[in-house]
């Protein structure tokens, strides 16, 4: 197409030679062929110009559209390890900015090469033929050209970069300032504040017109370079055509040729330096697509069914520390086992590790080998998708998508607008205590949570993903701490509801609860990584230790609770 | 690449039904212009200067194609003197044009830039007027993003030069005077295209326009979902749901791509229909000027380069027009969500004070609540006729569960919210009669999570100060006992604070914030104390931190320590709102009311952990 569109510009410089002759030369009369021809052409060249963009433009779209799915794809498969060492900001930067990148290299990058080539074949074809003096001439200036277009394309993209972190630290500033707004208040900060804002607002405004400035330059140093080249041919043609080694038509051929090369010839430069980046952007990509995953499939076939035995055996973990040499301990030699339909608690502090023990249960994180057993079978030689299909895991900090209620309950149904997912929506949404709640919002079931929609409190969220855990039906339920932000009498009923999930499935329930833990058939007591105790609620409870002074300061906090303010007498207080 | 990206459904568009970008209002361009002008305002000479460059560098436009002419006319009739001459006044030209184009385009640009610092600056002040209750229910992205990208839209008025469509009209005319002056009747071939091409523009340019806003709002949503799935991967591979958010995702995706390859198509279109009509153009004036040559009418090939070149320009502005159109609708929208901002929200309002004190404050009073009843959310108080009396030089401590109320009572103290009901009044003074800085001045706050600036440990003790007096924070540290710690770090006073404080310890913050208090030297002290677990090392060096700071003082203190509520002269016991008990901590333990069930869940462990330590430590031979 390209080759079309430029053979059709080289026939329309031809033309337009007989034409000027016949009209300027001896034959005006004639001139009615070229000039039908020129217009044909015209609309020829109309097509192949816009076939050609549209197809290699598009290719790089196309691209685009592939690599990020393969992004998205790629990112589904990595776990932790990946996302502590790269920031959710990186890897949005590195989908955005660096994907566009690689977008303009194999679309406008591609297209200008290729364009280059053809253009400087089509326009040298007639410009050569006209005169090769001539076009030496005015030749002279088309590296000078390239070398200018690709120098400013590089410093443009480094003031981009450079303007784009003003920006970015102009929102922080903000972003601080606002988030801590209390502290600003409460410390008459004011002034200093203002200061801080005043250097990041200078600091973005230089940055911006020092981008200006050199946009602005383009204009003149591209102009300055190819003036040159037009002075040089205007004064040479000129004098040629005065002498008369080539005819008007052919000074207006040659003119009309040099002229259509000199863009090709200016974004060469800027293709250059496109390829570049483009390349530079695309070893960034890499760094995501080819990062190893940590968790990957057994090779054991799925089992025909699941009964929902587990067994820890031995469990240690530790995280890597911010060096790779302090890896920091969280889980020590941990061994236990629950039969299955059974249930068991784990109970402890804030860092005592048992969350971690949650998520190794479900693979979320690198489980060792040889550690944990569903019905015998380490979990490490099932496929991941029998592994996490089998063995739900409802998260502590109470993730819900910007979508409606209905479809963040009915997460891991396929379709939730059947008349069966609602019910079975409806009916989680009941067993964890928020239906009622949850049709008092404005659309009741279909209202969108989130930064959109409506903000919902700490423990509306939390039974949400109560309620998303349940619609699952997995052999074993893991609850992370699913009560932490509920009040006494929801965690009540909500605790009822988990002891009828418990008849029918294996339940591993992390809490810092007494209340909670006592209900399950079998209690882990966590210190420190490690197991302090174990046994149930009615034999922990009488001898001293942690989950004995957890029960004094909860049955403290629920007396606490009962205490009907109106009945005490409000004092005034007087010194 | 490694994998093959995964299968392709249509997506069941679970999530991104819900990314629309806000609709706006109609805008009224003129009532926008006007606000916007306070800020344009200092920056007019600028402007006018850009106004005046603007209409130069149309009419040097206008004369270039003469001098090529001119070079022509004098190649043909052999004289290349003049040749030479003008050959060097259309390279100065061009240079000229691109030169006075690139100083105006500057010209522009700071203007531009300058007017959007001030509007900026403006903002930020505005924000920090507004109502505390506004930033409790808005997202300070929100904030952030009208005082950044919001702006930034409204510059793209001076940045991509819509104010350069009074050139573009002003050389169209020029374009369409030359033309007609140099031939009327070849002039009329062009303009026949005119109305073709104005087709053209309007219709691709709607169309094109219609593709961007839809890339805009497909960009957002994309860029939503992604970040949406970083944030919740956990959740996505907990419930194995990787497949099903591909599909959505490729739903989005390919939307995306199609808008994309619909503005590819119509931006095309646009450009070489402007090429093809200029060409056509070109043809048919040469076949026109061909009849004429038949009857030797006074057509010449110099007439016809000068022409076309005009033609060649022609077109330009048109298309450059529609274009600025765009510019200006998206300046427009950013400016009216910045001017809903500034119209909508509640800024800090200075409250009259009660004409007369109904109760003159005691001799010897430092803060007072009467009565007091406060609110966040209509309907649900958080404090209840509240009353409350410290005299100057005392030592309280305030106790209760979470939400119990104790916070905000500091929070009324500093006026960062306005009581409900009730009388307030610090230093004997009312409260709505202090001026909101005057009186925070008057405290030295330390709060439960100790704020850091990146700076220096010396910058962070002296917090308001422009210099640290060096001399004075080290007096401060000295005398909270920490000075040999911080001394300890290389650097000493000037060791580096990384942002938010991320390179010092819970512990050592909290020194930190103490040095604070002392630097500012401020009769009132309110102190919220960390819950955090620190080492007994850190305990000990705290306490006698505390014990320094409260010296000469009066004292708020939201206790969480054992060590604190028995260092202070009494403890006052918030319980849903209400203070239920007031007194010391034996009497409050004997009477086995609520403080003794709070001690029970606030205090008893950490009295039993610091008896075991302690009886190990007598237990160890030393």
């Amino acid at each position: 197409m390209l080759a079309g569109f430029q053979l059709a510009l080289n026939r329309i410089d031809v033309l337009s030679e007989k034409a000027i002759d016949d009209v300027f030369g001896g034959a005006p009369e004639q001139v009615t062929g070229p000039a039908f021809w020129i217009l044909v052409l015209a609309v020829l060249a109309f097509v192949g110009r816009v076939a050609s963009r549209w197809f290699i433009f598009n290719a790089g779209r196309d691209a685009e559209y592939e690599l990020r799915a393969l992004l998205l794809h790629r990112l589904h498969r990595l776990g932790t390890a990946f996302y502590r060492k790269m920031s959710a900001g990186e890897i949005m930067s590195r989908s955005t900015g660096d994907l566009q990148q690689v977008r303009l290299l194999l679309g406008f990058g591609v297209l200008n090469v290729v364009n280059v080539f053809f253009a400087f074949a089509s326009a040298l074809q007639v410009m050569l033929t006209r005169s090769v003096k001539l076009t030496l001439v005015s030749f002279t200036v088309m590296p000078l050209l390239m070398l200018v277009t690709r120098n400013f394309s590089k410093s443009m993209f480094t003031r981009t970069r450079a303007n784009q972190e003003a920006l970015g630290k102009l929102s922080d500033v903000l972003q601080t300032n606002l988030a801590g707004v209390r502290v600003v208040r409460s410390f008459a900060l004011e002034t200093r504040e203002r200061r801080r804002f005043d250097v990041a607002n200078e600091a973005y405004l230089e940055a911006s017109l020092g981008l200006a400035r050199l946009r602005g330059l383009m204009g003149p140093l591209i102009g300055a370079a190819s003036s040159v080249g037009v002075l040089a041919f205007f004064w040479y043609g000129a004098t040629l055509l005065l002498e008369g080694a080539i005819t008007r038509g052919a000074f207006f051929a040659f003119w009309s040729a040099y002229i259509r090369m000199m863009w090709p010839m200016a974004s060469l430069g800027f293709a250059v330096s496109i390829v570049q980046r483009g390349r530079a952007s695309y070893t960034r990509l890499k760094d995501i697509f080819e990062a190893v995953p940590e968790v990957v499939d057994g090779p054991a076939p799925p089992p025909p069914r699941v009964d929902g035995e587990i067994r820890v055996e031995h469990l240690s973990f530790s995280y890597a520390g911010k060096d790779e040499s302090t890896p920091h301990t969280v889980v020590d030699d941990v061994s236990f086992a629950v039969p299955a339909g059974k249930s068991i608690a784990l109970v402890g502090r804030t860092g005592s590790g048992k969350s971690t023990i949650a998520m190794l249960l479900a693979r979320l994180l690198p489980t060792p080998p040889g550690t944990v057993y569903v019905d015998g079978k380490d979990v490490c030689d099932l496929p991941l998708s029998t592994v996490r299909e089998n063995v739900g895991y409802a998260q502590q900090d109470a993730f819900l998508f910007s979508t409606t209620v209905a479809r963040n309950i009915g997460l891991c149904l396929d379709d939730c607008d059947t008349e069966a997912s609602t019910a079975r929506i409806r009916e989680a949404a009941a067993e964890a205590q928020v239906l009622e709640e949850a049709l008092g919002l404005p659309e009741q079931l279909d209202t969108v949570v989130g930064e959109r929609g409506v903000q919902l409190s700490g423990g509306q969220k939390q039974r949400i993903a109560l309620a998303r855990a349940l619609v699952r039906e997995p052999k074993v339920l893991v609850l992370d701490d699913p009560l932490s932000a509920v009040d006494a009498k929801t965690e009540a009923a909500i605790l009822d509801a988990i002891e009828r999930q418990a008849k029918a499935r294996t339940v591993v329930l992390v809490t810092h609860r007494v209340a909670a833990a006592a209900r399950c058939d079998h209690i882990v007591v966590l210190d420190g990584g490690r197991i302090v105790d174990e046994g149930t609620h009615e034999e922990l409870v009488t001898r001293p230790g942690l989950y004995a002074s957890f029960a004094e300061e909860q049955s403290a906090a629920t007396e606490l609770e009962a205490i009907d303010v109106d009945q005490v007498a409000p004092e005034e207080v007087v010194a | 690449m490694t994998a093959k990206a995964p299968p392709k459904k249509k997506a069941s568009g679970t999530l991104r039904d819900f990314h629309e970008e806000e609709k706006l209002g109609q805008s009224y361009d003129a009532t926008l212009f006007r606000r916007l002008w306070p800020f344009m305002r200092p920056q007019g000479r600028l402007l006018a200067i850009a106004l005046v460059m603007i209409v130069g560098v149309a009419a040097l436009n206008l004369v270039r194609p003469l001098v090529m002419k001119a070079i022509i006319e004098s190649a043909q009739n052999a004289q290349p003197q003049d040749l030479l001459t003008y050959g060097v006044t259309l390279a100065l030209l061009v240079v000229g044009i691109q030169s006075v184009s690139f100083a105006q385009m500057y010209a522009m640009q700071i203007a531009g830039a300058r007017s959007m610092a001030d509007l900026r600056a403006h903002l930020f002040s505005f924000m920090q007027r507004l109502e505390l209750r506004y930033y409790d229910r808005t997202p300070v992205g929100r904030l952030v993003t009208r005082a950044t990208n919001d702006v930034d839209a409204v510059n793209e008025l001076f940045a991509s030069g819509v104010l350069n469509a009074v050139g573009d009209l002003v050389q169209l005319v020029g374009i369409v005077v030359m033309m007609l002056r140099l031939d009327a009747r070849m002039s009329l071939i062009a303009f026949a295209a005119l109305p073709f091409v104005a087709l053209v523009v309007t219709f691709v340019r709607r169309r094109a326009r219609e593709a961007y806003r839809d890339i805009r709002v497909k960009t957002a949503r994309l860029n939503a979902f992604l970040n949406e799935q970083v944030a919740g991967m956990s959740v996505v591979q907990a419930y194995a749901r990787e497949e099903a958010m591909a599909a959505e995702f490729d739903g989005i995706n390919s939307e995306y791509r199609d808008a994309n390859k619909r503005s590819i198509f119509y931006e095309a279109v646009l450009d070489a229909a402007i090429e093809m009509v200029s060409t056509v153009c070109i043809a048919s004036i040469l076949w026109w000027a061909g009849l004429q040559r038949v009857g030797h009418s006074g057509i010449t090939f110099p007439l016809v380069v000068a022409f076309t070149q005009y033609i060649r320009q022609f077109f330009e502005p048109v298309s450059m027009l529609a274009t600025r159109y765009t510019v200006l609708q998206s300046a427009m929208s950013g400016a009216e969500r910045i001017f809903k901002l500034l119209d909508e929200a509640e800024v800090e309002q200075e409250v009259p004070p009660p004409a007369a004190s109904p109760t003159k404050a005691p001799e010897n009073e430092a803060l007072a609540l009467e009565d007091v009843t406060f609110s966040y959310k209509k309907g649900v108080p958080v404090l209840r006729d509240v009353s409350l009396h410290v005299q100057r030089g005392e030592k309280v401590a305030l106790v209760g569960a979470t939400g119990a109320g104790k916070t905000t009572v500091t929070a009324l103290l500093l006026r960062l919210y306005e009581i409900e009901r009730g009388v307030a009044r610090v230093l004997g003074k009312d409260l709505r009669a202090w001026d909101r800085r005057e009186l925070r001045e008057q405290f030295s706050v330390v709060p439960q999570d100790v704020f850091l600036f990146a700076g220096t440990v010396a910058s962070n003790v002296a917090m308001s100060d422009e210099t640290p007096d060096l001399e004075k924070v080290e007096r401060a540290l000295a005398r909270i006992g920490a000075l040999d710690l911080f001394l300890r770090r290389p650097g000493g006073l000037e060791a580096r604070v990384d942002e938010r404080g991320a390179n010092f310890s819970a512990g050592e913050r909290q020194l930190l914030a103490f040095a604070r208090a002392l630097y500012r030297d401020a009769p009132l002290l309110v102190l919220d104390e960390a819950t955090a677990s620190i080492d007994s090392d850190t305990e000990a060096r705290l306490q006698a931190a505390l014990e320094a700071v409260m010296e000469g003082r009066t004292a708020i203190v939201i206790a969480h320590r054992l060590s604190t509520i028995r260092a202070v002269d009494r403890i006052v016991v918030f319980h849903r709102g209400r203070i239920v008990e007031t007194g010391r901590h034996e009497e409050l333990l004997a009477q086995g009311g609520v403080y003794a069930k709070l001690y029970r869940l606030q205090f008893a462990l950490e009295a039993e952990r610091a008896e075991a330590e302690r009886a190990s430590e007598t237990a160890a031979p030393t």
